[in-house]
């Protein structure tokens, strides 16, 4: 049960691939990681959840802490890939209707 | 108070010395090894406090002599910025510097008396004691 | 002092016999004498100077390298004592927070704690079991004289000491709108403005909030995000999911919350649930949504307390006996 993050900047978007559990151990080091880039005026912060098999609710604190920063410092937020399980989440909780998502991979596992 | 002596201390290499002249006074008084080594290891604490948050100060010793017991007091005075919430810094598990054992909750365990004082803005004056028994 | 010392004599025997014989007895008993020696917190810098003294009494021609080289592991030493006596400390600490814990956790069951009423139409069954001491799940049962029945099931993100005071909170704050019992959208609108307020950014709540009214059989209800129930229509043996949409508590102040309503068949069960019930695992192995109502299925021909009962007890196998998340299961059935 294991989180990796890689960051990488392109113009004015900041990537992030994700691999692993976003869990309550996991969540803390992605939100130290990906608040600050939130912060950045204009920036695009784009997640990238294609190898993310598991999220539970701290998870989702995150993304809702990260989209409430991205209203109070004019940045932007997508996520991307995200597979069935992780998106019903967001399906359920009500976010898929102001969080900006791209499930491509929808049904995969 | 038989003598007071001190050590400046301004480098990391003061440390040092602030250790060797505990040391010897602590074994003129008459504390074993093991007391010395505590003694010593109370001095780095303390100097490399100063050394590492105010720059500059100094630790003196003074060598106690009561009608029933010896013992050595060590003063680390600084003129730094202070402490501002010394009941954290004295609590365990606090310590930025190092992990278990480190900091002045160390020192505390290592002497037998512990006394700060401190004013921000105007420095620290901590003042500690180990009898010999 | 004078048990330390004899234990320190002690030492010098046992060292003295294990040189002597260099066998497994010796070592045995220093063995003991380690164990011994953290009963009274002696700490390591301590028992290298036995050693060291030991070796002057027994070797008083022992090389100056020797002593030296002693010395200098004894130095070495000395923060490590100083480490093992706050460990000392601190694990009197951790004692401590956990007794206070523990009786923090009693209040918050008293606090929060609910009454299944018991209702001639409406056979109602419920089980809270958290993860951790603290119940991070919570839910609420108002019965008043029109003969309506109000529940409410939340589910606060994280677990343990903050999302129990947040369960607080949402509690009082549902006590301060009675007016509002019996109106779900409404309930979940007012606390929505309050977890919003005074929860931090990355805390939320989702909640179902349902109003049972036992004279028509119709059950009004919206969710904040919320697990989706499930309606079972005994004529046909099937579950429907109650899937309405709504945001979770406390992410964006301007919600509001669409209501729904449903004529309830006699016989025929609401079931309402947290994610802890969802998202039971076997090993790696999620448990599928359908196995889920298979279970509750295959129970269904009991009372409604022993169903959810039964339900518990079979993920609690299935998952070790050891709970991931807060369980919550409610069950309601429509009776005469």
């Amino acid at each position: 049960m294991n989180l990796t993050i890689d960051v990488s900047n392109k113009e004015n978007t900041a990537y992030l691939t994700l691999a692993g559990e976003v869990d309550a151990f996991t969540a803390p080091k992605l939100k130290e990681t990906i608040l600050p880039l939130t912060r950045e005026e204009g920036q695009t912060v784009e997640v990238d959840f294609a190898n993310v098999d598991y999220m539970d609710s701290t998870g989702l604190g995150v993304f809702i802490s990260a989209l409430k920063s991205t209203k109070e410092h004019n940045s932007e937020m997508k996520l991307v890939h995200m597979q069935e399980r992780v998106y019903r989440l967001f399906k359920i909780t009500g976010l898929t209707e102001i969080i900006n998502i791209e499930s491509t991979v929808q049904g995969g596992m | 108070m038989d003598f007071q002596s001190c050590v400046n201390i301004k480098k990391e290499w003061d440390i040092v010395g602030a250790r060797q002249l505990g040391r010897d006074i602590a074994r003129k008084i008459g504390f074993g090894t093991v007391d010395q080594a505590r003694i010593a290891t109370a001095i780095s604490e303390l100097a490399r406090n100063i050394y590492l948050y105010a720059g500059t100060g100094k630790v003196c010793f003074e060598a106690l002599e009561e009608i029933d017991h010896k013992g050595i007091a060590i003063v680390a005075i600084d003129n730094g910025p202070g402490i501002q919430e010394i009941s954290q810094v004295m609590e365990d598990g606090f310590s930025t510097s190092g992990g278990l054992g480190a900091g002045l909750p160390g020192v505390k365990r290592l002497m037998d008396e512990f006394n700060i004082h401190s004013e921000e803005g105007k420095g620290t004056e901590i003042r500690v004691v180990k009898w010999l028994r | 002092m004078s048990t330390l010392k004899l234990d320190l004599e002690n030492y010098k025997e046992l060292l003295k016999e294990y040189i002597r014989t260099k066998d497994e007895q010796a070592l045995y008993q220093a063995e003991q004498f380690s164990k011994q020696s953290m009963q009274q917190k002696i700490s390591p810098d301590e028992i290298i100077n036995v050693h060291i003294q030991s070796l002057q009494e027994m070797y008083p021609e022992m090389p100056d390298y020797i002593q030296a080289s002693l010395n200098f592991l004894l130095e070495t030493m000395i923060s490590y004592g100083v480490a093992y006596q706050e460990h000392q400390s601190l694990r009197e600490k951790q004692l401590e927070l956990k007794s206070e814990i523990s009786v923090a956790a009693n209040m918050q069951k008293t606090l929060l704690s609910t009454v299944k009423p018991e209702i001639d139409e409406i056979e109602i069954g419920a089980l809270s079991v958290p993860a951790k001491q603290m119940n991070g799940d919570y839910h609420h049962f108002v019965y008043d004289d029109q003969g309506t029945l109000g529940i409410a099931v939340a589910d606060v993100i994280g677990k343990g000491v903050p999302a129990a005071l947040c369960m607080s909170m949402i509690k009082y704050a549902m006590d301060s709108f009675p007016e509002m019992r019996m109106d779900p959208s409404g309930i979940l609108s007012s606390l929505n403005r309050v977890v919003e307020r005074n929860v931090d950014s990355s805390m939320f709540v989702t909640m179902f909030y349902g109003s049972y009214d036992s004279r028509d059989h119709t059950f009004s209800y919206s969710s904040a995000g919320h697990e989706p129930g499930f309606y079972y229509h005994q004529d046909k043996d099937e579950f429907e999911e109650i899937d309405v949409p709504g945001l979770v508590l406390g992410v964006s102040a301007e919600t509001s919350y669409t209501q729904y309503k449903k004529k309830v068949e006699k016989g025929d069960m609401i079931i309402l649930l947290t994610d802890g019930v969802t998202e039971c695992r076997q090993g790696d192995r999620f448990i599928e949504q359908e196995e889920v109502l298979s279970v509750i299925k295959s129970y269904a021909h009991l009372p409604a307390q022993e169903i959810v009962d039964q339900v518990y007890k079979y993920f609690e196998r299935l998952q070790d006996f050891y709970l991931r998340d807060d369980f919550t299961l409610i069950v309601l059935r429509r009776n005469v």
